[in-house]
């Protein structure tokens, strides 16, 4: 089994794409601070139908001097690791102006250091190991404005400038590194939206609704997977036409 | 630790020839006083060599926490694993 690594694997999109992911073949190892309550109950599932498949490793991100070692034992429990998910964020919203200068600092730790930390000691393994496949979880809002958004912006526009210079550092050595944009999903993230809000960005939107959490995580799962071999450098887009 | 069968030295020669074979490199011949960067390998191949011989010996001397600036010569490089191997 192919293991790939799911960071924020244990709520919303990280575990819906740990599903989908296990489903497909792959061996997940979910990284999260907390096991939650769905994500029992999808551990649970994911044993009955593929026995071994889903792992869950409990790790605070946010502890960028621990993750050497955390990769460390990553690899030694579980061999070679083909697939990197960086999903792992938080998506506090608020004016500039009034937004504590800890909020800044956590968004910018947990949605760009920690993942630029991960992935620099996974892609070592990667291309000692021969090759491997990376996706950074960005975001439209990382090409695209919205108002109370632009820290979460900021780090998200940085997850796709890292993802193209990074694909071509590490492109020779096979190891492909893209990025996905989805548009506003239904999770945890996004449960502050009010329905006016919500109702303007389906009224915007191409497809006339909000994208689901499995078509991010197909797109994931075609990125990883066999049939994206000649794909690296780029952003696949999930949004339901919100910014066509 | 897997440097008792062999040496640290020995290991360390190893994967440099092994790394330019595989990214077909040609090799400088190996002394201490080579300066890594007139070795034949670029800094990818390198960050390789770094990572299998995490595997190989149990330590990378670049992620101790402290800032390490990365050695000139090889000979450098060979003593930096023997000092964190010990």
């Amino acid at each position: 089994m192919r293991n790939v690594i799911v960071t924020g694997g244990s709520r919303g999109l990280g575990l819906g794409l740990a599903r989908r992911l296990t489903r497909a073949g792959y061996r997940v190892i979910a990284i999260a601070r907390k096991e939650t309550n769905q994500l029992t109950l999808a551990m649970e599932e994911a044993e009955r139908a593929h026995p071994g498949s889903f792992h869950f490793v409990p790790f605070d991100l946010a502890e960028t001097a621990a993750i050497a070692a955390l990769v460390k034992s990553l690899r030694n429990a579980h061999g070679p690791i083909y697939g990197l998910v960086n999903n792992a964020a938080v998506g506090f919203d608020g004016v500039l102006a009034l937004m504590p200068n800890t909020q800044i600092e956590q968004l910018v730790r947990m949605n760009t250091l920690s993942p630029i930390v991960l992935t620099k000691y996974v892609v070592r393994a990667m291309m000692a190991d021969g090759g491997g496949r990376i996706v950074n979880v960005a975001s439209i809002v990382g090409f695209t404005g919205y108002s109370g958004l632009s820290v979460y912006g900021a780090t998200k526009a940085s997850m796709l400038g890292f993802t193209r210079s990074l694909a071509r550092e590490v492109g020779r050595m096979g190891v492909t590194v893209n990025s996905i944009a989805p548009g506003f999903l239904d999770t945890d993230m996004t449960h502050g939206l009010d329905d006016e809000h919500r109702q303007q960005i389906v009224r915007r939107s191409a497809l006339r609704r909000l994208p689901e959490v499995d078509d991010v995580a197909g797109a994931v799962e075609f990125l990883l997977g066999d049939a994206a071999k000649s794909i690296t450098g780029t952003v696949l887009t999930v949004d339901a036409g919100n910014t066509a | 630790m897997m440097a008792t069968t062999m040496s640290v030295r020995s290991t360390v020669t190893a994967r440099f020839e092994q790394v330019a074979r595989e990214q077909k490199k040609t090799l400088a011949p190996l002394s201490d006083d080579l300066v890594l960067l007139d070795s034949g390998l670029d800094s990818l191949c390198l960050a390789i060599i770094v990572a299998r011989l995490e595997d190989a010996l149990g330590v990378d001397p670049f992620s101790s926490g402290k800032d390490a600036e990365f050695p000139v010569t090889l000979g450098d490089f060979i003593r930096l694993y023997e000092d964190a191997a010990r």
